[in-house]
């Protein structure tokens, strides 16, 4: 019994002032992940590593766009979107009061623009994507293959695979064999 | 591959080899599916004989029992019983018994070793595979309303969101009494009661105050979260699933889940992770113990107890925060090891918190052994018989608190436990008194054992990304949570998910045993018996009571039952 009261007077006041007063959290812990924008390249790593499926994207050709969007309510933070994405456009913040009146005020979506096929003219990937590759592939100057690369990124896969066997076909013919 | 260093032979070997002359000509093939895993598969008629002689005869004590739908692979069902060897050549032997797809029928284990009841009853449920002779033949996992005929874990079955109406409004689950010819007065607490995560309804058959016999009814919430993986995650995403297996020890299903795909596909992980792994898994023991030696303040009347355990495991949920990001759910684990490393600074203060949560608990503890009321309530309360703890394999504080030295960590030495040369800690009391002890001295140990592994850590990477996997190869990773042994066994698939993945959380191998633990005792220890085995205490809606013999009803709210447990005074009972 004195043991029991001597610790209570020891111990004080357990309590703190949240939410009256702001909380102090370590400064890794994981939060809310604020999604940057304009350094997204829509290339999806992140909502395919989403283990809930909270990142998703929604490919509409019609509009000849895709859209992106998270949902809070989905979220487990787990941070595996900021581990694969290639351009840091995804980091967790340390925010945690994420707590809304209406449901779908937990959804943030936004729409990125898919490039045509030059050759084609059906949408194939994000435009800030292609142009993302076409950036890196320029770099390699003295490279034949990279400088080949570029001159097709805009160009479908599908039609690339036309472009192959076409000149395979070619080569095929040049050396004499029969079609 | 290891060598056992004494007799040439290889890790279990010697158990394979007394099997083998013992049952000639019953086991058909022996493979070792990683250092110490050896798949022993049988003839079928023969397993029971096989399991009972590995278990009785040559120590081993049930894991878990897994059924498989392997028709896609080999045109068969497939059960395995993972015995886990405990005494010589310590090892893990899963029993494969091939259950042909029709008639679907195999040769049930139970009336020779009762611990596997459970588990054939789940795979009677879940395949639809019948146990000839089992001892107990009701369903466990599906609810009583559940379609014939539908068995969710076929392959060819079902979506894993289908949902299918109820076929009939009536309960029509037998409870089992072995009550002889006395009268007993039924009392029904549930159906949300007193369990861990998951609501259950447990009926006492009482005479008087005395409880004469017990049986309870679970998997009310059963989740599928084993279906949920097989279709719709990928193999590895299953950590951040299994995680959330359990709101208090969700770090070890998520690592044993990553280390049973480590086994089969023979994954190294880097040292220093594993070092890591281990002093998450005791960081989490910490909270756990202190929320339930918190309870136990509670249950015994000691509530200022309670409110300063809870104070001081605030502590414990800091560290964890700051070591993982989160208080809970720390979404540390991928296949190959661990996302995030632990810096030089926060070691330091993890030593601190550590310092600080010793003194104060070993205060708290001081108190709390010095309060009359905790003495009278627990001594010689629940007891754990020890043929009943060796008949059915419980794990963890509850078969500790019985004298049996059964803790993964030392009987199976894995990550950073492998460095420490240390014992399971024991009580031989076999009452709730004995368990609680063993919390307390684990917390002390735990404390001790962090520091120990924060000091000998290694420097070095912490995440293995360069390895491949084969599809179907399967093992068993395994843990000891804070309420006991945690072993999951996958098998991935060829399409990136699992293609089964079963998972056994403690407290599943410690419920079948609550019913012997019941008996002989009064209905105000009920709560407190079941509290002992650290179920997480998912709240009490009310209790009826009904009177058979004068077939009238009462309803009694959680906070009577409450009351009358903590102070004993004014039965709700009389009316």
């Amino acid at each position: 019994m004195l043991k029991t009261l001597k610790e209570i007077i020891r111990t004080g006041d357990a309590t703190v002032k949240y939410p009256f007063a702001p909380i102090e959290r370590p400064k890794d812990a994981r939060g809310k992940p604020e999604h940057d924008l304009a350094n997204c390249m829509a290339c999806g790593a992140c909502a395919v590593a989403c283990p809930p499926n909270a990142i998703q994207m929604v490919i509409d050709s019609r509009a000849q766009s895709t859209s992106w969007s998270i949902n809070y309510g989905r979220c487990v933070y787990c941070g595996r979107c900021e581990e694969v994405c290639p351009t840091k456009a995804i980091r967790l913040s340390t925010e945690f009061e994420l707590a809304v009146m209406d449901k779908n005020d937990l959804e943030e979506i936004c729409m990125y623009s898919l490039q045509s096929c030059t050759e084609c003219g059906s949408p194939f990937a994000p435009a800030k994507e292609v142009d993302y590759a076409y950036r890196i592939l320029t770099q390699f100057v003295d490279d034949p293959d990279a400088r080949q690369a570029a001159e097709l990124v805009k160009v479908c896969p599908r039609c690339k695979q036309k472009r192959d066997s076409q000149r395979a076909k070619q080569n095929f013919e040049s050396l004499g064999g029969v079609s | 591959m290891s060598i056992n260093k004494s007799d040439g032979l290889r890790i279990g070997e010697s158990h394979v080899r007394e099997a083998e002359s013992r049952f000639p000509g019953v086991i058909r093939e022996v493979r070792w599916i990683c250092d110490d895993q050896i798949v022993l598969d049988v003839v079928p008629e023969k397993a029971p004989d096989v399991i009972e002689y590995l278990y009785y005869d040559r120590g081993g004590w049930l894991s878990v029992v897994v059924g498989n739908d392997e028709r896609p692979i080999n045109d068969a069902y497939a059960v395995y019983y993972v015995l886990s060897m405990e005494e010589a050549d310590p090892c893990y032997c899963i029993v494969r018994v091939e259950v042909p797809k029709d008639p679907g029928e195999f040769y049930s284990v139970s009336p020779k070793v009762p611990a596997v009841v459970w588990g054939e009853r789940e795979v009677q449920d879940l395949f639809g595979l019948r146990a000839l002779g089992i001892i107990d033949n009701r369903n466990l996992v599906l609810p009583d309303d559940w379609p014939q005929g539908l068995y969710p874990l076929r392959k060819d079955t079902m979506d894993y969101r289908y949902r299918p109406e109820p076929t009939t409004d009536v309960e029509n689950y037998e409870f089992l009494k072995d009550t002889g010819d006395r009268e007993t007065t039924v009392i029904p607490m549930g159906p949300l009661h007193i369990t861990s995560d998951e609501p259950g309804h447990f009926r006492l058959f009482v005479e008087g105050e005395q409880i004469i016999d017990a049986d309870y009814r679970m998997f009310y919430v059963h989740r599928g979260m084993e279906k949920c993986a097989e279709s719709r995650m990928n193999y590895d995403t299953v950590p951040f699933l299994a995680e959330r297996i359990c709101g208090i020890c969700g770090f070890a299903h998520s690592v044993a889940y990553a280390e049973s795909v480590e086994h089969a596909q023979g994954i190294e992980i880097p040292l220093r992770a594993q070092f890591i792994r281990s002093i998450i898994l005791e960081t989490e023991r910490l909270h756990s113990h202190l929320l339930n030696l918190g309870l136990v303040c509670h249950f015994t009347g000691f509530d200022t107890g309670f409110h300063h355990m809870f104070r001081v495991r605030e502590q414990s949920m800091d560290l964890a925060e700051m070591l993982t990001g989160a208080r809970k759910t720390y979404g540390l684990n991928l296949i190959g090891g661990v996302r995030r490393d632990i810096l030089a600074e926060q070691k330091v203060s993890t030593l601190k918190y550590l310092d600080r949560m010793r003194s104060e608990v070993a205060n708290l503890v001081d108190e709390l052994l010095s309060t009359p009321n905790f003495i009278d309530r627990t001594e010689g309360v629940g007891i754990l018989d020890r043929k009943v703890a060796r008949d059915y394999s419980p794990v963890g504080p509850t078969v500790r608190g019985s004298g049996f030295e059964r803790d993964a960590r030392w009987c199976h030495p894995f990550d950073g436990y492998k460095s420490l040369d240390r014992k399971a800690i024991t009580a031989g009391s076999c009452d709730v008194k004995g368990r609680t002890l063993v919390r307390i001295g684990e917390f002390m140990d735990s404390l001790d054992i962090i520091s120990e592994l924060l000091e000998n850590a290694p420097s070095g990477p912490v995440l293995n990304e360069n390895w491949t996997y084969e599809p179907h190869r399967f093992a068993v990773g395994w843990t000891e949570a804070p309420r006991g042994e945690d072993v999951h066994w996958s098998m991935i698939g060829n399409n990136q998910k699992c293609y089964r993945w079963r998972a056994k959380a403690s407290t599943y191998s410690n419920w079948p045993v609550l019913r012997y633990m019941f008996r002989g005792n009064t209905i105000s220890d009920a709560a407190m018996i079941v509290g002992s085995l650290d179920p997480c205490y998912s709240c009490t809606e009310r209790v009826t009571i009904v009177d058979v013999k004068k077939r009238k009803q009462q309803i009694l709210t959680k906070q009577q039952l409450e009351n009358y447990c903590v102070d004993r005074r004014h039965t709700p009972l009389e009316y």
